[in-house]
């Protein structure tokens, strides 16, 4: 019935392919045959949630349960939810295309704080009540994990349970603590209780926030006192036995990341004073050659893709990674499969590995210097000087490349106007690489692609404390650049500094975010991190009816010891050590690689994390 | 050597376009182990081209597809490779090996074979205006390119049409011209034979049932050829 319904909407929305479902290598399981159904929803369209690597992973493990079975459900187009409306159909997963609601769990994956709103219309668009509080034992159990939930309060009354850190292990358990759950016959309360039991599982609704007259949090306790007062985050100390995707999904439509993508290693301990990512999926834990060359051949096999990429963090990071490449291409040119290596940092021995990359098919290069000055680079502790960036870019003209991305940040702590000249200088000079390299050598067309994006302070990182740029010294700063960025071979791309500051709000928002998130939705905010839906005033207006200060989070510093919403959570790295790295950074001081030496940032403290080398 | 492969779009996959469509088909070839060709060049691609492009919203019965191949092979292997290879709803019927020499499908292809059913009594009547229809000379219809709107004869494109009444309304069978001169699109022929019965719009599904080509002016489907 349901189906029919969508086959009939799927003549009258534009890309019916992200709603039709059936494609390789999908789980298509009976029903009837498992105790546990398990939706996995993206919040955001199907092209980009297929692109997600984590997503796949966990739709894998679940799927590899005989009790259980998980099918997929992505944002639908807005064309497509105002159809959906119109004709009264529910929310549905890909595989079945059952309504969601009808699903015994439903998880969310929180890639971005800009995909909020999208997840507040999914649960519209399923028909499951909004506030936790609502819902009964005919709603799913509502869990969200990713990034985002390492500061999961702005959600805390729209989400049942935050899995908080590596999900592989922590989803099995959630299942197992539902089936019991309704197994037995408990209340809904109680399977809530059950699941604030389990490792690195957080439950809103069992803690309560009180706060202080100007505004900062007086104090946040557990209600029970069974329930942990700290939230220890999950994580896999051995990636190698992980479990791994042989056979992923092979969409039929194009998405984002359309090639075949083996995560190497997991953590950096690079040390980047803005990156979260670097900071929460600490430690550094690889997989090894043997293992990835396995994965590879199986998923060449079962995909018939011809793309194959390695990612991690930092790539170039990886230990083996010369070895990985050169037996990569022995075993798979002859098939013509093209390698792309991601996030390569500059400081890395590239040389190498470009020239085996490059020998079957050619992929863009990117450098992510962030800041435009050495000092800056220092305060951000990104490792990286102008001489590696030169020397690399060199290399890859002479070698035929004549396509580069640099990608800077600006608004970061201690900038000044000298930093902002640093990224035109640095731009000019490797347009100078290219014009320098013989004729003969370099490819024609020199593009590059220079983007700055509005520094974003998150959670668990030194610069948690540190006041975001305000909107109007984004703006001066944008036209400045954009003043100087014109420069022969250069494009200059810039973000909506309107969007970062929305995501610097939620990203460090707490439990009192919740109200502005469903006001702005209810005036139609959705899909926020694209351009053509985001509704900036519609946001504002958001702010003014609850009469909360969007600066308050945004903008304002805040003291040593003030008790931030994240703080229950131990993400590994611990506060003492946000602090040091923050007085670093302010004295323009760099930490080095802790591979090369403990800096204590707190992992040890979590079993087999840490191995001394 | 190349390979003609006729294959099927199945109604579920029938919003995909011709690119996706390719990537799928590519896909397909490279899990089939078959020795298929690749161009030079720093991006080698698989040497494979449609027959015609169809399409996204409609399904196809025989579809086809010319696949070079590197070594020579025997086409019950292929068949066999591509039937693992492919999903249930795109599943090869037939596979022809010609040599290198053998003409593009895009020069050989002549016509097309189109499948309208319609539900209701409307299907009846279209069926019973089906003979007046072809006993006319000059049927004139605006054909709409993404440039200009022209005033066309469409009677001379039509090479069959044929209907019959079911249960449920109607089937009507059309093989119409597909060249590059003169193609006669689906929706455009059955507005023009709903006009022409004297009715207004009328709800229709179509799928391609065949390409084929004109041999002693009999249409041949094309991996006949």
């Amino acid at each position: 019935m349901i189906s029919e319904q969508i086959d009939n909407l799927l003549d009258s929305v534009q890309k019916p392919a992200r709603y039709m479902g059936g494609e390789l290598n999908c789980t298509l399981k009976d029903w009837d045959s498992v105790a546990v159904h398990y939706a996995f929803a993206f919040p955001d369209v199907y092209e980009v949630g297929m692109s997600h690597l984590g997503s796949r992973i966990l739709y894998d493990i679940v799927n590899r349960r005989e009790d259980a079975l998980c099918e997929r459900v992505f944002m639908p187009w807005t064309d497509m939810t105002d159809l959906m409306r119109e004709r009264k159909v529910p929310l549905f997963s890909l595989e079945t295309r059952k309504p969601v609601r009808s699903f015994d769990m439903l998880g969310f994956t929180l890639q971005y704080e800009m995909s909020y709103t999208n997840i507040l219309e999914m649960l519209d668009l399923a028909g499951i009540p909004l506030h936790t509080r609502e819902r009964t034992w005919d709603d799913p159990v509502v869990i969200a994990g990713g990034p985002c939930a390492f500061n999961p309060e702005p959600l805390h009354c729209f989400i049942d349970a935050f899995s908080i850190g590596d999900g592989e292990v922590n989803i099995l358990q959630t299942i197992d603590v539902v089936r019991r759950a309704k197994e037995e016959g408990v209340s809904r309360e109680e399977c809530l209780l059950r699941l604030s039991q389990l490792p690195g599982v957080y439950v809103p609704s069992l803690y309560e926030t009180a706060y202080n007259e100007d505004g900062t949090i007086a104090s946040f306790r557990p209600l029970k006192p069974e329930v942990p007062a700290v939230v220890r985050k999950n994580m896999i100390a051995d990636l190698e036995s992980a479990a791994y995707p042989l056979a992923p999904v092979v969409p039929y439509m194009e998405i984002v990341h359309d090639r075949i993508n083996i995560e190497v290693l997991r953590g950096c301990t690079r040390g980047c004073r803005f990156c979260q990512a670097g900071m929460i999926y600490r430690p550094v834990r690889e997989r090894s050659r043997q293992r990835v060359m396995e994965l590879i051949r199986a998923q060449l096999q079962n995909t018939g893709y011809e793309e194959v990429t390695l990612s991690s963090l930092s790539t170039g990071d990886y230990s083996c990674l010369k070895e990985l490449t050169r037996e990569m291409m022995d075993e798979f040119s002859s098939q013509k499969v093209g390698i792309s290596l991601p996030s390569l940092r500059l400081d890395s021995d590239l040389e190498d590995v470009l020239e085996e990359t490059q020998k079957v098919r050619k992929t863009g290069l990117t450098y992510a210097m962030e800041a435009g000055t050495q000092r800056l680079r220092d305060v951000i502790n990104k490792g990286i000087t102008e001489e590696d960036l030169l020397s690399s870019v060199s290399g890859a003209f002479a070698k035929g490349w004549s396509s580069v991305k640099l990608y800077f940040m600006f608004g970061l702590p201690t900038e000044t106007k000298e930093d902002l000249d640093g990224m035109a200088a640095v731009s000019r000079k490797v347009a100078e690489c290219y014009f320098n390299t013989p004729k003969p050598l370099r490819a024609k067309g020199l593009r590059i692609h220079c983007s700055a994006s509005c520094f974003v302070p998150k959670p668990f990182t030194p610069f948690q404390w540190e006041p975001q740029d305000t909107l109007e010294m984004f703006d001066e700063k944008q036209r400045y650049l954009r003043g100087i960025m014109k420069i022969k071979g250069v494009e200059f791309n810039w973000h909506t500094p309107e969007v970062s500051f929305l995501e610097a709000c939620f990203a460090r928002g707490d439990r009192r975010l919740a109200r502005v998130l469903e006001a702005a939705w209810r005036g139609g905010c959705r899909f926020d991190g694209w351009t053509d839906c985001f509704r900036f005033e519609t946001w504002m207006e958001a702010f003014r009816s609850c009469g909360i200060d969007p600066g308050f989070y945004a903008n304002r510093r805040r003291e040593k010891g003030e008790i931030l919403p994240w703080a229950f959570i131990d993400a590994g790295v611990t506060e003492d050590f946000l602090w040091r790295e923050k007085e670093r950074a302010d004295a323009a001081l760099t930490t080095a690689d802790c591979r090369k030496g403990c800096r204590g940032c707190g992992l040890k403290r979590f079993e087999g994390a840490c191995v001394d080398r | 050597m190349r390979m003609l492969l006729e294959f099927c779009k199945g109604d579920t996959i029938r919003h995909l376009g011709l690119l996706d469509l390719q990537r799928t088909m590519q896909r397909a070839l490279r899990r089939s182990g078959l020795p298929v060709a690749y161009s030079n060049g720093f991006n080698p691609h698989i040497l494979m081209s449609f027959a015609s492009a169809l399409s996204s919203g409609i399904p196809g019965d025989a579809e086809l597809v010319d696949v070079t191949l590197s070594e020579d092979r025997e086409a019950g292997e292929c068949l066999a490779a591509m039937k693992r290879a492919l999903p249930p709803v795109m599943q090869p019927s037939r596979v022809r090996l010609v040599d290198d020499r053998f003409p593009k499908l895009g020069r050989l292809l002549t016509h097309a074979g189109y499948r309208f059913t319609v539900s209701g009594p409307d299907g009846g009547r279209l069926v019973d205006g089906l003979e007046a229809f072809l006993n006319q000379t000059e049927i004139m219809a605006v054909r709409k390119s993404k440039s200009a709107e022209t005033l066309v004869n469409i009677r001379p494109m039509v090479l069959r049409l044929e209907g019959r009444k079911t249960e449920s309304g109607a089937v009507i069978d059309a093989i119409v011209s597909f060249t590059e001169a003169a193609t006669l699109k689906p929706d455009l022929l059955f507005a023009t034979l709903v006009r022409e019965t004297g009715m207004d719009a009328v709800p229709f599904k179509v799928r391609r049932t065949g390409l084929y080509t004109l041999q002693e002016n009999r249409p041949v489907p094309l991996i006949e050829a």
